[in-house]
């Protein structure tokens, strides 16, 4: 059982932000009660069951921030901030999780706007190696995996965009994928349904197939509505029609898929395999995994021992907006069995929260009270 | 204060659809004076209390163990009690209050037909957009369950407590999941039915309540009524067929069980050669035709009004789930 962590009471979790300071982390206290539309917007319906939301007079959706990374980059872009910054804070955020307590509190760092993303992201792991440490846990085991590879690896197989989205979309969600390889090995054709129109279609300008979709949908007598417009109806067979072309590619990718997300060991060991994969299928993955070495000499120097890094290419965290390193840090002992620490690297959220410029980004989050009954009494 | 309450929609053709069902049981709903008492009684089985109450507040009620039984539609359940299959046991469904479950999407997206297409579409919308796809419906649960199956994470529900079909031309959705019965009012507001999008076929339903008080008196009363019920429900899907028939053996009846599912509920002919079998509706004629060959002379048919019988399935199935 925890002990009872209040926030700024607890001796260790000051020691945690103050760790961050020294190192250079400026701490911030973001509003707990946030606009509930950017987190559904960002995250989708899977968090919803556990925010605590409600309206309030004027009808606007608020809710008790369920993570602190979204409230502080907006803290950020709201200031003007485009530049670059290092945060950190101790707070609770709110989630319901049926007859636990909702209210859990957390420390962590937000670095954002350093261009070197492989020191930086080196400098994450040992901060948060550091925050382990703090409550006496001085070897804890390390999961890490990297979204951006995958990404990388999608596009260098040129599959169809539709296949693309699918395949990043699941990359999180386990079950989904392996479904996604099943059929894209032994694809029943969906255009099947479509055939005339997409054989219609075939090789015609963007133009052309929206004059196309807009004549069937007024001889159908229906009335253009809702949502999405003849241009990305005509878009997407388009997409379809010029999938025959590469369906043949199809289940060499899938093998290559496969191949790829059984991949795991120390980050080193899997680079070498990667390598192995990327000349075998010739698929030109150099940029990825040049940063991905480079990574691991960084976080070497910074005095980890890489060996004892789990790496897997399947790893994932289950937030949408990781985009390369993710990382989850466990008690080597398993006394506490969920992560005590938990990041990685998320270059697209600053964008999608309203940011102009590009702004890279890392960070982690380290659970208070798991960190304390892992790490036992002082 | 009664042993048992049974919870019976207060309004409409819930209503009327509830009474003839108890009606056909043989029980009669006495509204305590008048229309305007949401409680009443039923003058056959002491102990029990008649609570009307709306079908969204039966569905609430059986979650929360207000009530014992209650008669709403599978969909109020399946939406309103998370953990449904371990705080109710769906007892019998009751032949009305149908109506489906569906995801609709406007006619004018012609590329989509099933959720795979609607998968598609929600990513790439999102990709597009930077917005997810807006899904009205009151339907919240389910819809998450549904949509998480078939692997769709694009997209975001915005609640809608009515008019829900007419969100997408008003703007406020791209997409909805709502009830339908025929499919008209989708159609009149240009929307389709994906494909494989039915979620639910839902139908009124018996349902009890497993955080209930189940005391002695409680139970004895749940028997009672359910008793009655069990007895109606044997005897609609049962015709009593009798004859004079004394070349029927053993032999016979055992072919006749097989081939047509006829019970033999009191045995072989008579020393007189009297024979009754029950025989389900769907293979009835097939049955005279078959007796008459093998040398029954004339065969009556009637509809039992009751079948009682030994065991009481739907009691059963309440207290197996209550151990």
């Amino acid at each position: 059982m925890t002990t009872g962590t209040q926030n700024g009471k607890n001796g260790r979790a000051n020691a945690l932000v103050e760790l961050y300071e020294r190192a250079g982390y400026a701490r911030v206290e973001p509003a707990i009660l946030q606009p509930a539309e950017i987190f559904l917007e960002l995250s989708g319906e899977e968090l919803r069951r556990r925010l605590f939301i409600f309206t309030d007079s004027t009808g606007r959706e608020l809710c008790l921030r369920p993570d602190i990374t979204i409230p502080v980059c907006r803290a950020h872009i709201a200031k003007g901030g485009n530049g670059s910054a290092n945060y950190c804070y101790l707070g609770p955020i709110f989630r319901d999780r049926g007859s636990r307590s909702g209210e859990i509190i957390q420390a962590g760092i937000e670095q954002l706007g350093r261009e070197d993303k492989s020191a930086a992201d080196a400098e994450c792991l040992s901060l948060a190696l550091e925050s382990t440490k703090v409550f006496g846990i001085d070897a804890p085991a390390i999961r890490m995996g990297d979204v951006g590879l995958f990404s990388a690896l999608v596009a260098a197989l040129k599959l169809p965009p539709a296949w693309q989205r699918r395949l990043l979309k699941d990359f999180n969600r386990t079950g989904t994928l392996e479904a996604d390889l099943a059929s894209l090995r032994n694809k029943s054709d969906p255009r099947a349904a479509h055939a005339g129109v997409l054989a219609a279609l075939e090789g015609s300008d963007p133009k052309a197939a929206r004059a196309f979709v807009t004549d069937i949908l007024s001889i159908a007598g229906i009335s253009a509505v809702g949502g999405r417009t003849p241009e990305e109806i005509a878009e997407r067979f388009l997409e379809q029609s010029s999938r025959g072309a590469t369906s043949g590619l199809a289940p060499e990718a899938a093998g290559v898929l496969e191949k790829y997300l059984r991949i795991a060991g120390d980050p080193d060991e899997a680079l070498a395999a990667l390598r192995a994969l990327a000349s075998e299928a010739k698929l030109d993955l150099a940029q990825a995994l040049d940063a991905f070495e480079q990574r691991s000499g960084f976080i070497a120097a910074a005095g980890i021992d890489v060996s004892k890094i789990r790496f897997a290419t399947a790893f994932g965290r289950a937030l949408d907006y990781y985009s390369g390193m993710v990382f989850e840090i466990y008690d080597p002992f398993e006394r506490v069995n969920t992560r005590l620490v938990a990041g990685g690297r998320y270059d697209n959220l600053m964008s999608l929260l309203g940011s102009e410029a590009q702004v890279p980004a890392v960070g982690f989050a380290a659970w208070i009270a798991e960190l304390e009954s892992a790490g036992g009494a002082v | 204060m009664s042993a048992l309450i049974l919870a019976v929609p207060s309004k409409g053709r819930l209503m009327e659809n509830a009474q003839a069902f108890f009606a056909r049981a043989g029980l009669s709903l006495v509204q305590g004076r008048g229309g305007r008492d949401y409680r009443g009684t039923i003058p056959e089985l002491a102990d029990v209390e008649v609570a009307y109450l709306s079908a969204a507040d039966i569905a609430t009620s059986l979650a929360q163990g207000s009530i014992h039984i209650g008669i709403t539609g599978e969909d109020l359940v399946r939406e309103s009690i998370p953990d449904a299959d371990n705080r109710v046991v769906m007892l019998e469904g009751l032949r009305f209050g149908y109506a489906n479950v569906v995801v609709a999407v406007p006619q004018a997206w012609i590329d989509v037909r099933s959720m795979e297409d609607l998968d598609d579409v929600a990513t790439a919308f999102h990709a597009k957009r930077g917005q997810r796809m807006r899904v009205a419906t009151k339907y919240v649960n389910m819809t998450r369950t549904f949509f998480a199956g078939h692997g769709i994470a694009d997209y975001r529900i915005v609640e809608s407590l009515g008019a829900t079909e007419g969100a997408p031309a008003a703007g406020t959705a791209e997409l909805i999941v709502d009830i339908t019965t025929t499919g008209a009012t989708l159609a009149a507001n240009g929307l389709k039915v994906v494909d494989d999008g039915v979620m639910l076929r839902s139908q009124a339903n018996l349902v009890a309540s497993t955080g209930a008080d189940w005391s002695v008196k409680a139970r004895k009363a749940a028997q009672l009524l359910l008793d009655r019920v069990a007895a109606e429900r044997r005897a609609r899907t049962m015709r009593e067929v009798r004859m004079r028939f004394k070349g029927a053996d053993a032999e016979m009846l055992a072919e006749a069980t097989g081939r047509f599912g006829v019970q033999a509920p009191f045995g072989g002919p008579t020393s007189s050669g009297m024979l009754t079998l029950l025989c389900p509706p769907a293979t009835l004629h097939d049955f005279t035709i078959f007796l008459r060959e093998r040398g029954a002379e004339t065969v009556i048919v009637s509809a039992p009004e009751y079948v009682f019988a030994q065991d009481n399935p739907l009691f059963d199935k309440l207290i197996s789930k209550l151990a």
